[in-house]
């Protein structure tokens, strides 16, 4: 399943190669810094822990190809955003800022090549102070390697939309600052994608991050989420829903790491498997020393609606402060057969009991009607 | 015509014999206990009665308004006008009380070939039982049972009752775990839903409710099957010498 050592040291290889031909994008990224990395780190491999379910190799090869597109960048900003494309003059004062410390890409072996082959990029600043009612839509970004900087100064508030472009790998970095408010939506469309994302999110002082995932299918979809609470009182609303069927993967991989003292975080994560489908949640909460006060809970639940559907659900808890509250449940089961019999007993048709049992279960991961709409399930 | 009709009825459970030739006749208008000590039977006659696939009827019938209910689907029976008011309602995350009562009115009137309810007149009637069982507004909003008290499960189990209005209720311990308000409160809700036309199964274990919903015809059930049926004073007999007093 996974790739072996040998494998990904050819697919590194193969990049490295490769990128000795593109790399016109942006000119202004330091992609020494990223070759010397993708050297040093290579590709995930199933020996690492956090890929053991999801094999990249192959597509990494395949996306090269793709990688040589001229960035196409769409999205849809309200007056009072900044949006600047990598690829315009002062976009690397924007970067350079405050977002490139969120990702560190010696740490996620895709960030590195992420970095070496990148073909789009685009930034987004919600100027300090200002609330912007209308979100922000990313609707495309054209090539392999995409990059999102979202940065929400002081006291500002952003809703950032995306629909993920099919096959591609998607740094998205996200910096709130003190008493900044962040949502962002996230639609993972389409049965046959295959996409890797990285989300980062630094969040400041009395700052408010949600993430939101909603999932539809996929045939190889991994999420990395990674939160940092660096700031006293912040906080970090995490969701995932998503419903598989036949062969799809999905695999994520989520750390909520409260840094600063005082603040609270909530995960939840809803499933439901169908098929043949393989589902993976490593959702796990890292308390830091004299991260004091820290309210972290994290809530994962799944369904299975076939028996040749698998789950791998693991928390990974790492506490080292002594003054917090810290949480976790894991299930992984099936429909209840006492609610169906349940709502059977009221008049309600086996198959529409089933139906109105799923979309409870995922509506409390789902934060709005589209994201319900995207999962088919009827209002 | 009888509006429940139980004729010798053999129920068993993974293989061990609970029900042994239970018979009974309710008529229309008709309320009546069933009472019995524990694992006599009861819940096990109530929860065969709406369906539960833990159980296997082995011989015997059971005709709500002359019609043969076992082979049914227990959302037919229901349909037909069977209801169960569960000993243990079931919590149901993510789906708010008023959906579910939504779903159970639609898919009855669907299954009716009728339209389904008019939403906002379905919510003030929805609305108006709450408020008579002395449940707030907000409590709709919830999901179904969760979180819920006991009292405010069983009066939920009682305000779906009256909602549904079925032809034939059954209520499973549903005085159980009661304090006296809440009991007097569903009560009172029995009460008002008791006409000519439809009919009242308790099934309790005390006599402390039919005290306040005073029944027909009380049936003790004893290893299966009734042993004894008579008035009401039947359970006052009961209460003051005990199941024991039977064996005499």
């Amino acid at each position: 399943m996974a790739g072996s050592t040998a494998e990904a040291a050819e697919f590194a290889r193969r990049l490295l190669r490769h990128s000795e031909r593109t790399a016109t994008y942006a000119p202004w990224r330091d992609r020494q810094r990223f070759r010397r990395l993708v050297k040093q780190v290579g590709l995930p491999e199933n020996r690492d822990e956090t890929w053991r379910f999801t094999n990249v190799s192959h597509w990494y090869a395949t996306a090269l190809e793709e990688s040589l597109g001229a960035a196409d960048i769409r999205l849809r900003a309200p007056a009072g955003v900044e949006v600047l494309d990598f690829g315009a003059p002062g976009a690397k004062r924007l970067v350079d800022w405050r977002g490139a410390a969120v990702v560190d890409p010696a740490e996620h072996p895709l960030a590195a090549v992420n970095g070496l082959l990148l073909g789009a990029g685009v930034a987004v600043r919600a100027p300090a102070g200002v609330t912007l009612a209308e979100p922000v839509v990313i609707e495309r970004l054209g090539a392999a390697y995409q990059h999102v900087l979202v940065v929400v100064e002081d006291g500002a508030t952003l809703e950032l939309v995306e629909a993920p472009s099919k096959h591609a790998h998607r740094i998205v970095e996200c910096v709130v600052g003190a008493g900044g408010r962040l949502v962002h939506k996230r639609r993972q469309l389409g049965a046959d994608a295959r996409e890797c994302n990285l989300i980062a999110a630094r969040v400041g002082a009395q700052g408010h991050y949600t993430l939101s995932q909603v999932a539809s299918g996929g045939a190889l979809r991994r999420n990395d989420v990674a939160v940092v609470l660096a700031g006293a009182g912040a906080e970090a609303m995490v969701f995932g829903a998503w419903r598989l069927d036949g062969d799809q993967h999905l695999d994520n991989q989520v750390q909520v790491h409260h840094v600063a003292g005082a603040g609270r975080s909530r995960q939840t994560y809803r499933g439901v498997a169908g098929g043949s489908s393989r589902a993976v949640l490593c959702g796990g909460i890292r308390i830091a020393p004299g991260a004091n006060g820290t309210d972290a809970v994290m809530d994962s639940k799944n369904l299975l609606a076939s028996p040749a559907a698998r789950v791998y659900a693991k928390p990974a808890l790492q506490i080292h402060a002594s003054d917090v509250k810290c949480g976790h449940g894991a299930t992984v089961g099936r429909l209840d057969d006492n609610a169906i019999l349940y709502l059977r007993s009221r008049g309600v048709a086996e198959a529409d009991a089933r139906a109105l049992l799923v979309r409870g279960f995922l509506s409390e991961a789902i934060v709005d009607d589209a994201g319900a709409a995207q999962l088919g399930l009827r209002a | 015509m009888n509006l429940l009709t139980v004729d010798n009825l053999h129920v068993t459970a993974e293989g061990k014999s609970i029900l042994k030739g239970l018979a009974l006749a309710v008529a229309p208008g008709e309320v009546h206990a069933l009472m019995g000590p524990n694992g006599s039977g009861k819940s096990t006659f109530a929860n065969v009665l709406a369906g539960r696939a833990d159980y296997e009827v082995t011989a015997g019938s059971v005709a709500l308004d002359g019609e043969e209910l076992m082979e049914l689907a227990p959302e037919e029976r229901a349909r037909r006008g069977l209801f169960l008011a569960f000993q243990y309602p079931v919590e149901i995350p993510g789906v708010s009380n008023m959906e579910f009562l939504k779903a159970a009115a639609d898919a009855r009137a669907k299954a009716a070939g009728e339209e389904p309810p008019p939403a906002a007149q379905f919510i003030r009637r929805v609305r108006e039982i709450a408020a008579e069982l002395g449940l707030s507004p907000d409590f709709l909003k919830r999901g179904v049972n969760e979180g819920f008290s006991g009292g405010e499960k069983k009066r939920n189990e009682i305000m779906q009752m009256l909602l549904l209005r079925p032809r034939l209720a059954i209520l499973d311990e549903t005085d159980s775990g009661l304090d006296i308000d809440a009991l007097k409160v569903v009560a009172a809700g029995i009460n008002a839903f008791r006409n000519a036309d439809n009919a009242v199964l308790l099934v309790t274990h005390y006599q402390r409710l039919l005290n306040h919903v005073v029944p027909d015809r009380v049936h003790v059930l004893t290893d299966g099957a009734i042993v004894r049926s008579g008035e009401a004073s039947l359970a006052l007999a009961l209460e003051e010498n005990g199941y024991g007093w039977l064996d005499g």
